[in-house]
């Protein structure tokens, strides 16, 4: 069966310099390639600054890639012209690190979650409001939320928003850039938990970016290791976090805060 | 080097956008000189066609520019129709009397604005650098036009100063006290209009620099050594909060060409003001583009100035360019 | 003061002065064009309550302006006979805001004409010339913003949104713009359109060049503001839902620009009402019969007129109150939202 995302070979350069004639290009993304097959979570880890990020906002279609290709259920995302890809679009939807700036601070709950049916038009301005109030429903926040602004709700709440706002379209690959980094403990326990649910409910694909093994082990059926642009290790979740290979990989799990699944991983870096 | 190279470049470039954009103007106006001289019945149109010929008006637009680009490599501004001369000499008298004015409210204004400044953020929020706000605001709000005009009514009822031009008649035949005092005089009401209409401007940014610098570390360092109080404030505090008004300098000194055109017009004194004002009228194509890029030159020369003092003055400037 | 409340108080003395001139019909004892061929150049009237017998009347009068005898142009109170001064009268048929006819008054008399401010070389009252006046100098002030805030949106967010070479280009010519001298500019532009127009047409003309003018200062603003809100998540995850660049742009980033918009507009008002002064007060803009209080003004260029009519420079004293509203209320706006200093946005330079 084919994967349901497909990388191949993904290579993205910004120009270092204000000028774009500039010698010195980043390579943020250098040679990446993955799979996910559907109904699956793949925990991308790294630290900051080793491109998870730039590759997410790639696979989700935001940027262009300078080369290397990215298949879809079997199509070539890449190869399509920007009016073909915006219909690809809600196929594969990104929750970002920060809910105070992945949301317009000025908009209610309910806008927000439903700014996607308005920007597909879809369905009547009623029968927005109605799916709306679904979708919040879903992610577990009291309706009477709804007429608030993201500055009235805590930062559980508004991630919990950001996630209902990703289900609006039905997509089939959510991509979580960090997305619970910025959360307190707890309430990161929460809002993972109620990812599998909804994993398991909706039959979503899940691509999992963090720097934190922890959050990653919780989550995770594959893992793979991000490091300046490329991928330095990658397998199943319970090999990886056993018995990792590269010194990468050892060094992020020694710095994780430890946790009864594998003792013995912290003991050597 | 290579800051100033780039920064001279862009001036260069600047002036050229300009001239071209007055050449384009020119082309959009649905009339020119000629026109005017049409209607006039006295002269014939074999004498028109003659004229236009000469200044060559037939050619198309770009060879014009291109011309013209060649005469100004030469140092030839190109011809007044209006005034039946090379535009150049017209230029630069008009000029001279320009910067007449201007220089002399340029240092008026910044020799009254540093110490008022300076003294009134001494006294941050007491009574004196209240007194001192509330005048600036007062001035500022009032434009010059209105200021300018409120003189001229001023030196008409009390008969204390002329009313207008460069010097009186006769001027030649004063003595050289005489006439500096004759100059003086005709020049005092336009340069107080400049001045005040510069000063408010002046003395509040000189007044939020230094006060800025007052809460620096540094300073309260220099208190604590016993340096006597004026020494403190225009040695140090001054110093410090040079860098944004040497770039102001540097302003001021670019519009000293084309700051006081209103001033200029309204109290009749003879500069490139007035003489802008009856070319565009008239459409004396090469007066008005003559002029402009004149005034331009300064002002590009004035921020070029600025950039340079700021250099020179500010080491964290020079730091951040040698790393470039 | 707190914040808010300075922000109201100054918007409250805008909005007064602004009705004062709206209602310009309703405050102006005559009709502006009105002759009176028998008085050129009166000079101001003076309100009594006092009669030259020392008694008190509870209605203030006033002493109509006759000839000094042996001089032909200083006038003197004719004492002999008081006319009263009647509020809320009928006077000249006006319409309010254009549409709403009316004849009511503030103030007026039916015997004599009362000149508070005095009358011009036609005999027609300044204080009503005035307060028209303002209506059409006022009016191209605020449409002439419109249009410069209009340009200068629309090139801020094409050069901020789309970047690259578009960027570069236009930004090159916004410090074009900036960099010559406002004055000479509008001068300019103003000179090489056709002089002699018709008074709607010239006052068309005014705004449209006033508006091209100013463009560059709030295009660099809003450009900024596009800039840095084109980063943002809420904007990316827009566009992953398929949000195309009108959307976007029309959405989430033209919200975020109109704090920047509102404080320039509340710049550039009272600079465009001085623009359209000067050039009228030059003859380059509105044209007689039309009043704005800069052709008010074009008299002042006659050395008679400088010399014994003092109260024809009145009408430049108008747009102080203006101007003081105005910088007011930007500077309240400006302690409210940035911490730029006014100085810095508003590049406003008196020369």
């Amino acid at each position: 069966m084919q994967p349901l995302l497909k990388v191949e070979n993904l290579v993205k350069h910004y120009a270092a310099g204000r000028s774009a004639r500039s010698k010195d290009k980043l390579a943020a993304v250098d040679g990446v390639s993955l799979s996910i097959r559907s109904g699956e979570t793949l925990a991308l880890v790294g630290e900051s600054g080793s491109g998870k990020s730039t590759l997410a906002q790639c696979i989700a279609c935001l940027e262009p890639p300078t080369s290397g290709s990215i298949w879809f259920e079997g199509i070539d995302v890449t190869a399509l012209g920007e009016n073909q890809q915006r219909l690809f679009r809600p196929q594969i939807q990104l929750v970002f690190q920060d809910p105070a700036s992945s949301l317009n601070p000025r908009w209610t709950a309910l806008e927000i979650v439903s700014e996607p049916f308005l920007v597909q038009r879809r369905f009547t301005k009623p029968d927005r409001v109605v799916r709306a109030l679904q979708l919040l429903d879903h992610v577990a926040i009291p309706r009477k939320m709804a007429g608030r602004r993201p500055h009235e709700l805590s930062g559980g709440q508004k991630q919990r928003l950001a996630i209902a706002r990703a289900l609006a379209l039905e997509p089939k690959l959510i991509i979580l850039d960090e997305a619970l980094s910025a959360l307190d403990c707890s309430v990161q326990a929460q809002i993972s938990n109620l990812l599998l649910e909804l994993q398991s409910s909706l039959g979503l694909t899940y691509l999992f970016i963090t720097h934190d093994f922890a959050m990653a082990a919780h989550l995770a059926d594959e893992i793979a290791v991000m490091e300046r642009g490329r991928i330095v290790e990658s397998g199943p979740a319970k090999k990886i976090l056993s018995s990792p290979s590269h010194e990468v990989t050892r060094s992020l799990l020694a710095a994780t805060p430890s946790f009864i699944e594998t003792p013995s991983v912290l003991v050597h870096a | 080097m290579r800051y100033f190279l780039r920064r001279t470049l862009h001036a260069v470039f600047l002036l050229f956008g300009v001239s071209l954009l007055t050449f384009l103007f020119s082309a959009l106006t649905p009339g020119n000189y000629f026109d005017e001289m049409r209607l006039n019945p006295q002269i014939s149109p074999e004498t028109i066609a003659a004229l236009r010929a000469q200044y060559q008006l037939d050619r198309p637009l770009p060879i014009r520019y291109a011309h013209w680009l060649n005469a100004v490599a030469h140092g030839e501004l190109g011809f007044s129709f209006a005034y039946n001369s090379p535009v150049a000499p017209l230029l630069w008298v008009r000029a001279r009397n320009t910067l007449l004015l201007t220089v002399t409210a340029t240092l008026f204004a910044w020799l009254l604005a540093l110490p008022l400044g300076v003294w009134s953020a001494a006294r941050f929020g007491q009574a004196p650098d209240r007194v001192v706000s509330w005048t600036t605001a007062t001035l500022l709000v009032i434009p010059d036009l209105v200021l300018a005009l409120g003189l001229l009514i001023l030196a008409v009822r009390t008969g204390w100063f002329p009313t207008g031009g460069l010097v009186s008649v006769g001027y030649e035949e004063f003595s050289p006290l005489h006439k500096l005092r004759d100059l003086a005089l005709h020049m005092a009401l336009p340069v107080l209009a400049l001045v005040l209409a510069a000063l408010p401007m002046l003395v509040r940014h000189v007044r939020a620099s230094v006060a800025e610098v007052f809460d620096a570390p540094f300073l309260r360092a220099a208190l604590g050594h016993g340096i006597p109080h004026r020494k403190l404030l225009y040695g140090y505090a001054l110093r410090a909060a040079a860098n944004p008004l040497v770039s102001l300098f540097g302003f001021s000194l670019g519009t000293l060409l084309s700051g006081s055109l209103l001033v200029e017009v309204v109290m009749s004194w003879p500069g490139l003001g007035p003489l802008l004002l009856e070319s565009i009228l008239a459409r004396d194509l090469y007066v008005v583009i003559g002029g402009v890029l004149l005034s331009m030159v300064f002002l590009v020369a004035g921020n070029l100035f600025a950039d340079v003092l700021l250099y020179w003055t500010d080491p964290r400037i020079r730091t951040a360019a040698s790393t470039k | 003061m707190s914040q808010r409340l300075k922000l109201t108080k100054w918007l409250v003395v805008l909005v007064v002065l602004h009705c004062i001139v709206v209602g310009a019909g309703f405050f102006a004892p005559y009709n502006p064009v009105e002759q009176d061929r028998e008085h050129p150049y009166l000079p101001p009237m003076r309100v009594h309550l006092m009669d030259a017998q020392n008694h008190f009347h509870l209605r203030p009068f006033f002493h109509p302006l006759r000839l000094r005898t042996g001089s032909f142009d200083q006038y003197e109170e004719d004492t002999t006979s008081a006319v009263p001064l009647r509020f809320f009268t009928r006077g000249a048929a006006y319409r309010l805001l254009g549409l709403v006819p009316s004849r009511l008054h503030l103030f007026g008399s039916t015997d004599a004409r009362i000149y508070l401010l005095g009358s011009d070389a036609y005999g027609r009252d300044q204080l009503s010339r005035i307060l028209y006046g303002g209506q059409v100098s006022l009016l191209a002030g605020l449409l002439g913003a419109g249009v410069t805030l209009f340009l200068g949106a629309l090139i801020g967010m094409a050069a901020g949104y789309f970047g690259g070479w578009r960027d570069e280009l236009l930004m090159r010519v916004a410090e074009l713009f900036l960099a010559l001298p406002w004055l000479y500019l509008l001068f300019a532009l103003r000179a090489f359109l056709p002089l002699a127009v018709s008074p709607i047409q010239a006052f068309l003309l005014v705004v449209a060049v006033i508006g091209m003018v100013g463009w560059a200062r709030p295009a660099r603003l809003v450009r900024g503001v596009v800039l840095s809100v084109k980063e943002r998540d809420f904007v990316r995850a827009a566009r992953g839902f398929g949000g195309s660049d009108i959307y976007l742009l029309r959405r989430h980033i033209l919200p975020e620009t109109a704090s920047v918009l509102l404080t320039q507009a509340v710049i550039l008002v009272p600079q465009f009402v001085l623009a359209e002064m000067t050039l009228s007060f030059l003859g380059l803009g509105v044209p007689e019969p039309m009043s704005s209080w800069g052709n008010l003004l074009a008299s002042l260029q006659q050395y008679s007129v400088l010399v014994s009519y003092w109260w024809m420079y009145l009408p430049a004293l108008a747009i102080v109150p203006f101007f003081l509203g105005y910088l007011g209320l930007a500077s309240a706006l400006q302690q409210r939202t940035s911490p730029y200093k006014i100085e810095e946005q508003s590049g406003w330079n008196p020369s």
